[in-house]
């Protein structure tokens, strides 16, 4: 085994490391900024060809991994594409929104640093590399969220999301090393078989198993804010510059998923017994906090971070129902997710682009002003809502029924309130989403007009034409996710 | 070309969408006429390559292609499209009538400024949405179709919602179909219950109808056809359709006249392998249809509203395609026949033709007076040139005088009905019902003309003729409605041809030349009873309406006087269903608004407070402190823990 050929798998990768290492460089030689965006794009662009080419057009294979260290099979490469799309949307609506900024390409180089560590996440089967993947994301987002150094709460977002960000790492550290110790390996496959022969020879020794489940459940929670690790997220959300805040709540918070199927369906279905109920009782606060809470905010930002809490409920029913229609559920909700939330962040920053506030009363009359965000919006938030046939509804569906499969015999049949309580948070939620709604289309603002600036309603159209296609072809979707979701369960 | 038919409502639909999101100033002409002309064109292009190859031999049942949108289980939500030659008829009724409309709009809707642009948008939608239902290939997806056609319709009537009267009626108009709409759905889910399937290709499978209990077949397609009542305003479901002459006189030409009241006569139709299972239900349709046609026609007697006489002659003549379908579900039955079906089918389209013609006439009268009544008409005929003839046109059509298109299929539908009664004797009686209306009909219609067109004006008005773009629409129509009815003779004949679409049910299908059938049609006796009351009907219009000195008081006097005051007040039925509504029904929803005000809402408003309160008492803990953050992080790490170690093996999870 050469070392080009163990590199092979990470060839995408290392193209990113070389773009994200020229852009400041790059930043030296360049007046228009939007010339890096446009170099920021080109890898993501190629990746994404590469990822659309293999997992949906299925005309290409990428080749198999030598290393036991990673997996390149149809789980991660479902993670990647919504990875690098969103990378593609931020990076597309980014230089209008921080033209006022300076660095720009440290601000690119980051963006593509981050990307990389979340696909990294996606393609590890090990804690090891997990963590540096999950550190090197962390790292770039931590200086991506207070890129602008000028305003206060972009600083105050930075300083939060870091001390908290840390402890959080710590915990998921804290965690891997007692896995370690319980199961001799930190390889996730072989975790499980490791800790049942570990527990059944020394007693006691599954409250360690227990105690590092919980620490790894709330060091990733954190990443994707369920509750109560999720206290960072609305403060950091409305802090960061608006491309940013997208980011991290639809890639980041992604890879925060991909890390937990990977570790809990993988590594520790063995002792789901232990650890079901709680986390079915964390998804169902999580997710009534959230719509609660974004109930009463008047901040669009605010609300949509909420909302991001309440969508992570959402997606945090894949592990307690531990199915592969669950999974397949889990990973469509991710994808639609990753498109819906991304595309709403976005619209806003069009309105911060042109001056306009990110407070609801700002979005008053957004019908007369501006036809085409306020429709954007609208086909948005409805899909977060659940409205079909947009993507939203489809994968909440998917979500939902698997809630119900789940608790015929033989699963638990208590799964089932999961999906009474997902049903009921969408009505719940529909009142704040609908609300906006009701601001754009009903309420009367003020009438000058708001032109779309153009990279950025470029990026919102992808993320517009993605929700809805996703909610039209459905049926292939689900396909693909459930092939998937079976590669995961049996290799 | 078939397979490419789903493009048809897409073309209205990307209209609707450009005409409602462009920027004003891209939508030029008339606010975005130009796209909906362009739209309607398209599909009218389309249109007519489809029936030209439906009429070159292929269909497309159950074979098209099919998108597979929801999978639950067993059952896939589908869809698909559904080509025959009924749906190819459809096809080109729609098409024509609605690209007709359109331009006429151009030029009758131009003083409604900033109000045109929905009116373009929604109209688009609804052509749209009638090509959907239409080449629906199963139930689910057709009821979607016919929801949207009635919202269309609501949108549509409720133009001028700042007029009260017109919002009302679009209400109303929602509402009652409602009621239609509601017993469709049961039927549909009954169906669905017993067949496991919506798709028409399995529905229609005889064997699959056969093993559907009688009486529940019975009530489903009772059900059914309950749904065809409420869109093409049946007796006892009628009432809103004059109503919604509350809309602009296009829309009433469009949606009230030629197309989406025809939903219900398709449904019927299309539903006709499932009608034949049970021909108890055919016989409920007959005596639908012939007592619709024969009430109607009497209230349009006295109407003075012009857009009223033709809506309840809309009515009318609706109740004729719905009785004949009744009666030739009998003749296939009984006579191996599709005689009933193929007139029912004939009929729709020439209807929509010289209805469209008449409406599209009204509309331009109107459009030169500035108003509804006709008592205030008068000598327009030399002003009005061309309405006037177009106009005549249609009347003669509609009234049945050869060798306008109206006589050919009321002939035919006659001819059914009296064929029919072989076989039950009710159907004499309903004959005597069709042909009261022939004279009824006549009537009516001469009299609308005469005092529309003939003597002095009876108000102060200027008139002149319309604008070019007005005429142009109806002086193709004239001619449609002129020749419609010789698609009995073209190629193998209409009857031939629409047969085609329930050649299942038939054992052997006839060929008849067009010799043949003018020796059947001027070879019968009843053909000239007929003639000779329309004749009748237009004489007397004449003499009361145009010769001077005659005594038009002797009606209002003894029975006569008294039956006139019954009709004007529309047999009372429209008095009936308010009474009832604000009675019975106003009683009834007095206790649900309490019940909802006091117990629903109560807990609503109780968990929506409890939301917001615990809401603003969770955002506390929100301090945007960071300490707080790490603190509760912890407190949640140790919760788990705990709720893990104790809690779940203690609770026996």
């Amino acid at each position: 085994m050469t070392v080009l050929s163990m590199l092979e798998p990470f060839l995408p990768q290392l193209l990113l490391v070389v773009f994200a290492l020229m852009m400041p460089a790059l930043d030296y030689i360049f007046k228009d900024k939007r010339i890096l965006a446009a170099v920021a794009l080109a890898p993501l662009v190629g990746y994404a060809v590469m990822l659309v080419a293999w997992t949906l057009a299925g005309v290409w294979e990428p080749p198999e991994s030598e290393m036991s260290l990673i997996e390149v099979d149809l789980f991660s490469g479902l993670f990647a594409l919504a990875f690098v799309s969103v990378g593609i949307i931020v990076v597309l609506g980014s230089p209008e929104s921080i033209r006022q900024e300076r660095n720009h390409g440290e601000y690119y180089a980051l963006i593509l640093l981050a990307v990389i560590g979340m696909t990294v996440v996606a393609l590890s089967t090990d804690l090891i590399l997990l963590f540096v993947g999950l550190e090197v994301a962390g790292i770039a987002s931590f200086a991506l969220s207070g890129f602008s150094k000028r305003e206060k709460r972009s600083a105050e977002a930075a300083t939060k999301y870091f001390i908290v960000g840390g402890f959080s790492s710590a915990l998921t550290l804290f965690a891997i090393s007692l896995f370690y110790g319980v199961s001799g390996t930190t390889a996730i496959a072989d975790m499980g078989p490791a800790m049942e022969a570990m527990f059944s020879s020394f007693d006691g020794m599954d409250s360690v198993g227990t105690l590092a489940t919980v620490m790894i459940l709330a060091g990733l929670g954190f990443k994707v804010a369920i509750v109560p690790f999720h206290m960072w997220a609305p403060d950091v959300y409305e802090g960061s510059p608006t491309p940013i805040s997208a980011l991290l709540a639809a890639a980041s918070k992604n890879m925060g998923f991909a890390a937990l199927f990977k570790i809990f369906l993988l590594g520790l279905l063995v002792t789901k017994a232990d650890w079901d109920v709680a986390v079915a009782v964390v998804a169902i606060i999580t997710m009534t906090v959230g719509n609660l809470i974004a109930v009463s905010q008047t901040n669009i930002k605010r609300m949509l971070a909420y909302s991001s809490v309440a969508q992570a409920g959402y997606i945090l029913m894949v592990l307690p129902i531990g199915t592969e229609y669950a999974l397949a559920g889990g990973l469509f909700h991710v994808l639609t997710h990753a498109f819906m939330k991304s595309g709403a962040f976005m619209v806003v920053s069009a309105m911060g682009v042109r001056g306009v506030g990110e407070s609801l009363n700002d979005f008053k009359g957004l019908r007369t002003r501006s036809p085409l965000l306020a429709l954007a919006m609208t086909l948005l938030l409805l899909s977060l809502a659940g409205i079909p046939p947009l993507a939203g509804f489809a994968s909440k569906f998917v979500l939902f029924s698997s809630a119900v499969y789940g608790s015929l015999d033989p699963g638990p049949s208590w799964l089932i309130w999961l999906a009474v309580a997902g049903v009921l948070n969408s009505a719940l939620s529909l009142y704040y989403y609908a609300r906006v709604i009701k601001y754009m289309y009903m309420e009367k603002g003020p009438e000058d007009r708001i032109s779309v600036p153009r990279l950025t309603g470029v990026a919102i159209l992808f993320a517009v034409v993605m929700t809805v296609v996703l909610g039209v072809y459905f049926d292939a979707v689900v396909e693909l996710c459930q092939q998937a979701a079976g590669g995961l369960f049996n290799p | 070309m078939l397979e490419y038919a789903w493009l048809i409502p897409v073309f209205p639909f990307v209209a609707f969408i450009l005409i409602a999101i462009l920027p004003k100033r891209t939508l030029s002409w008339e606010d975005g006429a130009g796209y909906a002309i362009g739209g309607a064109a398209a599909a009218l292009i389309l249109s007519v390559l489809v029936i030209w190859e439906v009429m070159s031999g292929s269909t497309m049942v159950g074979d098209g292609p099919k998108f597979e949108w929801l999978v639950i289980g067993d059952i896939s939500i589908t869809f698909g499209i559904w080509i025959d030659q009924l749906t190819a008829v459809m096809l080109v009724v729609v098409s024509v009538v609605g690209t007709l409309v359109v331009i006429y709009s151009g030029a009758y809707m131009h003083g409604e400024g900033e109000n045109r642009r929905r009116y373009y948008a929604e109209i688009m939608l609804f052509i749209s949405v009638m090509y959907g239902l239409v080449i629906s290939d199963n139930f689910l997806q057709m009821f979607i179709f016919w929801e949207l056609v009635g919202l269309c319709s609501y949108l549509l009537i409720g133009f001028w919602y700042e007029t009260p009267s017109a919002a009302s009626a679009a209400k109303r108009a929602f509402i009652v179909t409602r009621v239609g709409d509601i017993m469709l759905m049961a039927g549909i889910i009954i169906l669905f219950k017993y067949v496991g399937s919506l798709d028409f290709v399995t529905l229609f499978d005889q064997d699959t109808a056969a093993a559907v209990p009688t009486d529940m077949m019975v009530l489903a397609t009772v059900l059914i056809f309950g749904g065809a009542i409420g869109k093409s305003a049946q007796f006892p479901l009628h009432e809103w359709l004059p109503d919604a002459m509350e809309g602009p006189t296009t829309v009433s030409a469009l949606i009230h006249a030629a197309t989406m009241v025809k939903a219900g006569v398709y449904l019927t139709a299309r539903s006709y392998p499932l009608l034949i299972q049970a021909p108890e239900s055919l016989l409920f349709v007959a005596v639908i249809g012939g007592v619709t046609a024969l009430l109607a026609a009497s209230v349009a007697l006295v109407a003075t509203d012009i857009k009223r006489v033709l809506a309840y002659s809309t009515i009318s003549q609706l109740g004729y395609m719905t009785l004949a379908l009744g009666a030739g579900g009998y003749l296939v039955l009984y006579a191996d026949t599709g005689g009933g079906y193929s007139a029912a089918i004939l009929h729709l389209m020439n209807h929509a033709f010289f209805k469209a013609l008449l409406f599209l006439c009204a509309g331009s009268v109107i459009h030169a007076v500035g108003t509804n009544n006709m008592r205030l008409m008068g000598g327009l005929g030399k002003k009005m040139r061309i309405t006037s003839i177009t106009m005549l046109v249609g009347s003669l059509a509609i009234a049945g005088i050869p060798p306008f298109s109206g006589f050919w299929s009321k002939d035919e539908v006659l001819a059914a009905v009296y064929h029919a009664g072989e076989f039950d004797g009710i159907f004499f009686l309903l004959w005597f019902m069709g042909i009261a209306t022939v004279f009824m009909t006549a009537f009516y219609m001469f009299r609308m003309w005469f005092m529309t067109f003939a003597g002095e004006p009876r108000s102060d008005y200027h008139a002149h003729e319309s604008p070019k773009l007005m005429t142009f629409p109806l002086m193709i129509l004239a001619a449609l409605a002129a020749v419609s009815g010789f698609a009995l003779f073209i190629s193998d004949g209409f009857k031939y041809f629409i047969e085609g679409s329930i050649g299942g049910l038939l054992h052997e299908v006839h060929h008849e030349s067009a010799t043949d059938i003018l020796g059947v049609i001027f070879g019968d006796p009843l053909t000239y009873v007929s003639l000779v009351l329309a004749a009748g009907g237009i004489l007397l219009a004449y003499k009361m309406y145009c010769v001077p000195g005659f005594d038009r008081s002797v009606f209002a006097r003894g029975i006569s006087g008294r039956l006139q005051v019954a009709l004007e007040n529309r047999w009372y039925i429209s008095k009936f269903y308010d009474d009832f509504a604000l009675r019975v029904v106003y009683s009834i929803s007095l206790v649900a608004d309490a019940f909802d005000r006091y117990v629903i809402d109560g807990i609503v408003n109780g968990f929506a407070y409890l939301g917001g309160r615990s809401g603003n008492v969770i955002r506390m803990a929100q301090t945007g402190n960071v300490q707080r953050y790490a603190g509760l992080i912890v407190i949640g790490l140790c919760l788990l823990l705990i709720f893990m170690l104790y809690i779940v093996p203690w609770g026996g999870w």
